[in-house]
């Protein structure tokens, strides 16, 4: 490859121009589902289990089956709408983001179990998911 | 004591060879923000052919700038492009050297 290629200044302008629209199309085209899906999974894994840590009997019942069909019904939408692309499959960027959400969810999950009727423990554990997932969906979309 | 007369050197003399292509140049551009996309995300981006993309992807993986990485969903293909420490690394020069030379001062 010849380096000794004369670019002008306008030509370089021109090029630097194509990269930042380029790089903003392909992104912007492709992480919309992933930053709903975790937008949303945050929201209802953090409503759920606030629901499920401060509720018994039948209003417990009601709001395990609620978070359930919820969550599968995001994993539906999900895939239903990253069908055939890849983008951000193997990422480390997106494995980072559902890590992230896993620990804290796991966490609202053992408050449910072991603090069940915790005000404090269900809300910062409850708030975490939400602060988290907010997060990675924020740093997301201004990338 | 002595001193060195050194010419300054021109920015153009830093742009990576690799990404002096077009394609090339913009298919690490399509995978700047997003780091990882699907064959296809990166062939809509670019707007090239399967077979002028997998050309210079090849290219670009020989360069150690993007890794190509292969998977199935059932019994679909499916090929994601995610740009290396070292990719991005000399992209972020190559821009600079270009800034540098649409803006000397």
């Amino acid at each position: 490859m010849d380096n000794q290629n004369s670019i002008s200044p306008a030509e370089a302008r021109t090029l630097l121009d194509t990269a930042d629209r380029l790089s903003r199309r392909a992104h912007e085209s492709a992480r919309w589902p992933y930053v709903t899906f975790i937008l949303a999974l945050g929201t209802v894994t953090s409503f759920g289990t606030l629901g499920m840590g401060l509720t018994t009997g039948s209003a417990f019942g009601l709001t395990y089956v609620g978070t359930l069909a919820a969550f599968f019904a995001l994993i539906v939408f999900f895939a239903v709408s990253i069908r055939g692309r890849a983008a951000f499959a193997r990422s480390r960027r997106w494995t980072t983001y559902i890590a992230s959400w896993f620990v804290t969810y796991g966490a609202a999950i053992a408050v449910v179990a072991w603090a069940h009727g915790s005000v404090l423990w269900s809300g910062i554990t409850s708030g975490a998911i939400l602060a988290v997932t907010m997060a990675c969906a924020s740093y997301e979309a201004r990338r | 004591m002595t001193t060195t007369n050194q010419a300054p050197v021109h920015p153009r003399h830093r742009l990576d060879g690799h990404l002096l292509n077009p394609v090339r140049f913009s298919i690490m551009a399509a995978l700047d923000r997003a780091t990882t996309l699907g064959f296809r995300e990166v062939r809509d981006a670019v707007e090239v052919t399967d077979s002028a993309l997998s050309k210079q992807v090849a290219l670009l993986e020989t360069a150690g700038y993007v890794a190509v990485g292969k998977a199935f969903t059932g019994k679909t293909p499916r090929t994601s492009l995610t740009v290396t420490r070292e990719g991005r690394t000399a992209w972020r020069a190559h821009l600079a050297a270009l800034q540098e030379i649409a803006d000397p001062s």
